[in-house]
C-alpha cells in the first residue's frame, strides 16, 4: 500500500506553497463570507489567481483545455490551500460543475462555460432545495417548459450558497409536468444576469450573508443550457451529490489540522501545564488523522472508478461532526475570550474560533444532512432495507 | 497513492478466511474461550504448515520473510475469525524482537518458531524481576498463554538498567499461575524464584531492553489495531445480518432509521480505523518521521472505534447478543483485550500529544 503522493504531486505541492508564500492569502480581498468548510472566504481575485496558474483545470481532458493531471494534483491543491487558510470558497463548486459539463454538458455549455471556469471568472450556486423540499428534494415544485429554443423557468430555490455573488446557478427543475418524484427532472444552467431572476440574501446566525433565496419568474434559459438529457436530472444529481460530498468536504481534515495547530499554540502559551487540554487536543489530533485517512481511501476509490458512496458519506458525517467537536473544544479552551469577535481588542486567535464555531452548526445540514448520509450508508453501502416512504 | 492490498496479500487473506471459516467457526472459539486452559494445538500445527508463524521470519531460518503489511493482512483475518492464539505475542512481537537480537539463541528459537515447534510469550508488564549477577527473582503479570509457551521474553531490571532475557519456560524456578480474566484470553502471573541466568540468556546488551522491545511493540500495536479492525468488521456484518432478518411489527428492524444510523456509525468507525492503521503501517515501512505518532494514533483510535462498534452491537442485537451462546461477547472481549495490549489509550495519547508539540 502506498499512501504517499507521487514525486510530481509533491513537487506541485511545493509549487503551491511557494505561490502562497509569495502571495499571502490575506492579500486577496474577500467578496463573500467564509462558510467554515475549510475553503475560506469567497474571493474572486484569489479564484482568478488560481486560474492564471492553470490550477482550475488540472484534471480536465486536453480537448477542453485541461492538463490531464492525475486526481492527486487536485487533492494536493486543496490540502495546501486549506492548510494555509486561503480564500478558495468557490473552488469546490467550480470543480464539480466543470466535471458535470465535461461529462454531461452540451457542446454549447462546454464552449461557453469551461473557459470561464478555467480562468477563474465563473463561480456557481446550487439550486436544489426549496421552501417545501429540503431533505426530501424530490418534492420540488420548480418547473421549466420548453417554448421554442428556450426553457421557461418558474420557481423558487432556497439556501443557495453565494447565489448573490456567483455568476451561474445549476437549477434542478421538473421539465415533464406529467412526471412524479425522480423522473422528468432536468438540471439547467442559469446565468445570473437573465431577466426574471431575483436573489434575496438570508442573514445567517453568524451575522453574515452566505445563503440566498432565488426567485425565478419566467426566466428564459437557452434550450441547450441543460446538463445531460432532459428528464435525466435526477441521475445526474445523484452522481453530483456523491462528488459534491467528497469535493465539498475533502479539505476539512487539513482545515481542522490548522485549527488544531492554533489551539496547540494557544495552550502552549497560556496554559502549558493543563493536562486536560493536552489530552483533548491529542484526542482531536487522532480523530483528524482518522478523518484524513478515510477521505484518502474515498479519493482512491473515486480515482479507480470504484463505488465510493459509503466511504464518501461516512467521511462527510465524520468531517462535519468532528468539526463541531473541534470548534467546541476551541471555545472551551479559550474560555470567555472565545466569544469575542474578530477585531475585538481582546479576541484571541484573531477571533477565528468564534466564527468557525458558529458556521460548524450548518455543516451537518448542508449537502445532505447527517441523517440522510447515515441512511445512505445503511441502504446503499450496507444493504439494509429502505424505510417505507410516506408517498410515492 | 495505491490503497489496495498486493495480489499476494489478497490471496493470503482469502486463504486465511476460508481456512478459519472451516476450521475455526464461532463454536470452536466459544469452546476455547470457556475452557480455562483452552488452546487449539491442532490449529496451531495447521497454521504452521500454512507458514503463518514464520511470516515475519527470514527465509534462511525457515520463515517466509514477509513484511509487516503481510502480517497485518493476515491478522485482520485472525481478528475477523476471533481466532484465539498466541499469534500476536509469539509470531509478531517476540519474533520482531528476536529478529533484531543478534544472538545464536535468538536465531535458533526463530527457526523453531517458524516450524511451529515452539511458542514464545512475553513477560513485560507490572511486577518486577530483579537481575542480580546470575540470578533472577520477582514476578510479572499478564503473561499470555504461559501454559503453552515454550519460551518467554522477560523484561528484567538489572544493574545496567532494563534488560531483556530469553528463558525457556521449563527453567527451574519459573512458575505460571493462571489469572482469571473475563476476556477469555489465557493470562498468567509468572513467578521467578531465584532463576539461574546464563550468559546466553541475555537478549541484546544489558540495560538496552527497549532497543529491542520498542520496535517490536510498535509492530505489535499495529497488529492489535489490525486485529481490532478485522473483529469490528465482522461485528458490523453480524449486526447488518441480524437487522435484515429480525422482524418486529411486520418489518425488518434494519428498515428503522434508529438501527440504520447505528450501523452507519459502525461502518464509519470500521473504515476509518482500518485506513488509519494501514496509513500508519505505510509510514512505518517508509521511515516517515511521524511514524511512531501515527502508530500510536492508529492504536488509540482503533481501540476506541472498535469498542464503539462492539458496544453499539449489543444494542442492535438486543437480548440474544447478551447470551453466552451468541458470538458477540467473544468479539467484544477480544477487542477489549487488544485495546489494552501493546500500549493502551493513555500511553498512545501521550505519544500523540508530544507529536503535536505538547510536551
Amino acid at each position: 500500500m502506498d499512501f504517499g503522493y507521487s514525486a510530481a504531486e509533491q513537487a506541485f505541492a511545493e509549487e503551491v506553497r511557494a505561490f502562497l508564500r509569495a502571495h499571502p492569502p490575506d492579500t486577496f480581498p474577500p467578496d463573500g463570507t467564509d462558510a467554515g468548510y475549510g475553503s475560506g472566504a469567497h474571493s474572486r481575485p484569489f479564484t482568478a489567481a488560481l486560474g492564471e496558474r492553470g490550477w482550475l483545470s488540472l484534471t480536465w481532458p486536453r480537448e477542453h483545455g485541461g492538463q490531464e493531471r492525475p486526481m492527486g494534483f487536485q487533492l494536493v491543491l486543496l490540502e495546501e490551500l486549506a492548510m494555509a487558510g486561503a480564500p478558495f470558497g468557490p473552488l469546490a463548486g467550480c470543480l464539480q460543475v466543470a466535471e458535470s459539463i465535461i461529462r454531461h454538458g452540451s457542446a454549447t455549455l462546454q464552449r461557453e462555460i469551461l473557459p470561464q471556469i478555467a480562468r477563474g471568472h465563473a463561480t456557481f450556486w446550487q439550486g436544489y432545495s426549496e421552501p417545501g423540499a429540503g431533505s426530501d428534494l424530490l418534492a420540488l415544485e420548480t418547473r421549466a417548459r420548453l417554448d421554442g429554443d428556450h426553457w421557461v423557468l418558474d420557481g423558487r430555490k432556497i439556501w443557495s450558497s453565494h447565489a448573490g455573488i456567483a455568476t451561474y446557478g445549476t437549477v434542478l427543475a421538473r421539465t415533464d409536468p406529467a412526471s412524479t418524484r425522480s423522473r422528468g427532472l432536468s438540471m439547467l444552467m442559469v446565468d445570473n444576469r437573465l431577466p426574471g431572476l431575483e436573489v434575496r440574501p438570508i442573514r445567517s446566525l453568524t451575522g453574515q450573508v452566505y445563503h440566498y433565496e432565488v426567485f425565478m419568474d419566467a426566466v428564459r434559459v437557452p434550450r441547450e443550457w441543460v446538463l445531460g438529457k432532459p428528464g435525466e436530472g435526477f441521475g445526474q444529481l445523484l452522481h453530483g451529490l456523491d462528488t459534491d460530498r467528497f469535493w465539498g468536504r475533502f479539505y476539512k481534515a487539513p482545515f481542522l489540522r490548522r485549527i488544531l495547530g492554533l489551539l496547540v499554540e494557544y495552550v502552549r502559551a497560556e496554559k502549558p501545564d493543563d493536562a486536560v487540554a493536552r489530552h483533548w487536543l491529542a484526542h482531536a489530533a487522532i480523530e483528524i488523522a482518522a478523518l484524513r485517512a478515510l477521505f484518502h481511501r474515498a479519493a482512491w476509490l473515486i480515482e479507480q472508478g470504484l463505488p465510493a458512496t459509503g466511504p464518501v458519506s461516512a467521511a462527510k458525517v465524520m468531517a462535519d461532526e468532528l468539526g463541531q467537536r473541534v470548534l467546541s473544544l476551541g471555545m472551551e479552551l479559550l474560555g470567555p475570550y472565545g466569544v469575542l469577535r474578530a477585531g475585538s481588542r481582546w479576541a484571541r486567535l484573531r477571533g477565528e474560533i468564534e466564527h468557525q464555531y458558529q458556521t460548524s452548526w450548518g455543516h451537518t445540514l448542508a449537502g445532505g444532512t447527517s441523517e440522510i448520509q447515515r441512511t445512505t450508508i445503511a441502504v446503499r453501502a450496507l444493504g439494509l432495507p429502505a424505510e417505507p416512504r410516506g408517498r410515492g | 497513492m495505491d490503497l489496495a492490498l498486493s495480489p499476494a496479500q489478497q490471496l493470503l487473506q482469502q486463504s486465511a478466511r476460508t481456512f478459519l471459516q472451516h476450521r475455526c467457526p464461532p463454536e470452536r472459539v466459544q469452546e476455547l474461550a470457556l475452557d480455562p486452559r483452552g488452546f487449539a494445538a491442532d490449529l496451531w500445527k495447521e497454521i504452521a504448515t500454512l507458514g503463518w508463524p514464520g511470516l515475519l521470519i527470514s527465509p534462511e531460518l525457515g520463515g517466509s520473510g514477509g513484511s509487516v503489511a503481510d502480517a497485518l493482512a493476515l491478522v485482520e483475518e485472525l481478528g475477523r475469525a476471533c481466532f484465539p492464539s498466541p499469534f500476536i505475542a509469539s509470531a509478531v512481537v517476540a519474533t520482531t524482537a528476536l529478529g533484531r537480537a543478534e544472538s545464536r539463541r535468538a536465531r535458533d528459537l526463530l527457526a523453531s518458531l517458524a516450524m511451529g515447534e515452539r511458542i514464545c510469550t512475553l513477560a513485560l508488564l507490572e511486577g518486577s524481576a530483579g537481575l542480580d549477577p546470575g540470578r533472577l527473582t520477582g514476578r510479572k503479570l499478564f503473561v499470555p498463554d504461559a501454559h503453552v509457551a515454550t519460551d518467554v521474553l522477560v523484561l528484567a531490571s538489572g544493574p545496567a538498567g532494563p534488560t531483556a532475557l530469553l528463558l525457556p519456560m521449563d527453567r527451574a524456578g519459573i512458575a505460571a499461575h493462571r489469572l482469571d480474566s473475563m476476556t477469555g484470553d489465557k493470562l498468567f502471573e509468572l513467578v521467578l524464584a531465584d532463576v539461574e541466568i546464563r550468559s546466553d540468556d541475555l537478549l541484546g546488551a544489558p540495560g538496552e531492553a527497549w532497543a529491542l522491545l520498542t520496535p517490536a511493540l510498535r509492530v505489535g500495536a499495529l497488529a492489535r489495531s489490525a486485529e481490532m479492525a478485522g473483529a469490528a468488521q465482522r461485528v458490523l456484518e453480524l449486526c447488518v445480518e441480524h437487522a435484515r432478518v429480525r422482524t418486529q411489527g411486520g418489518r425488518p428492524i434494519g428498515a428503522h432509521q434508529a438501527i440504520q444510523h447505528a450501523c452507519a456509525d459502525s461502518y464509519r468507525d470500521v473504515e476509518s480505523a482500518r485506513w488509519l492503521t494501514w496509513e500508519a503501517e505505510w509510514k512505518l515501512a517508509t521511515g516517515r518521521p511521524d511514524a511512531d505518532a501515527a502508530v500510536a494514533a492508529a492504536k488509540a483510535y482503533g481501540g476506541e472505534a472498535a469498542l464503539r462498534v462492539a458496544r453499539r452491537a449489543h444494542q442492535i442485537m438486543g437480548a440474544i447478543g447478551y447470551s453466552e451462546e451468541h458470538p458477540l461477547h467473544l468479539f467484544h472481549k477480544r477487542i477489549l483485550a487488544a485495546s489494552l495490549d501493546a500500549g493502551d489509550a493513555t500511553q498512545n495519547l501521550d505519544a500523540v500529544a508530544r507529536s503535536i508539540g505538547l510536551a
